[in-house]
């Protein structure tokens, strides 16, 4: 009795390339997933990372303003005193009334900021009105 | 006679078909792993990012910022404050800049994956003084 081989030829060399390229397409959509959800996580990283430095430029901003008007306080009194405010203020920085307003820019972002000073320097003598970020213009830059 | 030649032929082809099989499951072996280290890196990276996030929103609303680092489990090393995280650490650093009108306190939260630094989060707040006339 003779035993039949029902493997012709070729046949295995079929499945091989059949196999190999299911394998092989399978790697290719899982790494570029991965390149992706890494891509997301990256950009999404690095807008957080700006919305925190501009919190932190902006408070270091205050920190200048508060420093000129208790020296306005402590040499000035009365209307003098919003006059020498005005006159020492940081760079980038308008005085209206008692409403300090200035922008912390960063990239395509730009953080307004308005501060109300006392009128006289008494305690608080700087207090956060406005802390408003947005975005200049949309980013086309995206890469997939 | 005939039927062991085409056998013979077959179990050629099948060798040959073996070993063309092992060199592409090798590619595709770190083609997988490369993918899987990467997916590895963004769960890190987005962990690392909410946790840094959290902490660093609760730092600048706290007063007393040591005693929430201390709460979340964080150990002092030096200067600094460490915490392992599966996957990745997070390390906050302090600094201060005082003026004579108040000071100016950041915490560095900075995550990192093994030595590679993944994100850093300035949380500052300014503390002003009071200021005598």
């Amino acid at each position: 009795m003779k035993r039949k081989i029902a493997l012709g030829p070729g046949a295995a060399s079929l499945i091989l390339i059949v196999v190999a390229l299911s394998l092989a397409m399978m790697a290719m959509l899982t790494i570029i997933a991965a390149k992706n959800d890494y891509s997301l996580c990256s950009r999404s990283a690095s807008m957080i990372e700006q919305v925190y430095a501009l919190n932190a430029a902006s408070e270091k901003r205050l920190s200048e303003l508060d420093a000129v008007v208790a020296k306005a306080a402590k040499e000035q009194g009365g209307e003098a005193f919003l006059k020498e405010v005005e006159k020492n203020l940081p760079q980038g920085m308008s005085l209206e009334e008692n409403l300090v307003t200035w922008s912390e820019p960063l990239e395509n972002r730009t953080l307004n900021c308005a501060v109300q000073i006392s009128g006289d320097g008494s305690q608080p003598r700087v207090k956060w009105v406005s802390h408003k970020l947005t975005v200049n213009e949309p980013e086309e830059d995206w890469e997939w | 006679m005939k039927e062991g030649g085409r056998a013979n032929a077959l179990l050629v082809e099948l060798l040959i078909v073996i070993f063309f099989f092992m060199i592409a499951a090798t590619t595709l072996v770190e083609l997988f792993a490369g993918a899987k280290l990467k997916s590895l890196e963004a769960k890190a990276l987005n962990n690392s990012m909410l946790e840094a996030q959290n902490l660093a929103d609760e730092l600048y609303g706290s007063d007393t910022p040591e005693a929430i680092l201390e709460g979340r489990g964080f150990r002092q090393d030096g200067e600094n404050w460490v915490m392992d995280y599966e996957g990745f650490t997070i390390k906050v650093a302090r600094r201060s800049e005082d003026s004579e009108a108040g000071s100016l306190i950041t915490y560095d939260v900075t995550s990192y994956q093994g030595e590679k630094q993944l994100l850093t989060l300035p949380a500052s707040r300014y503390v002003p003084k009071e200021v005598s006339p």
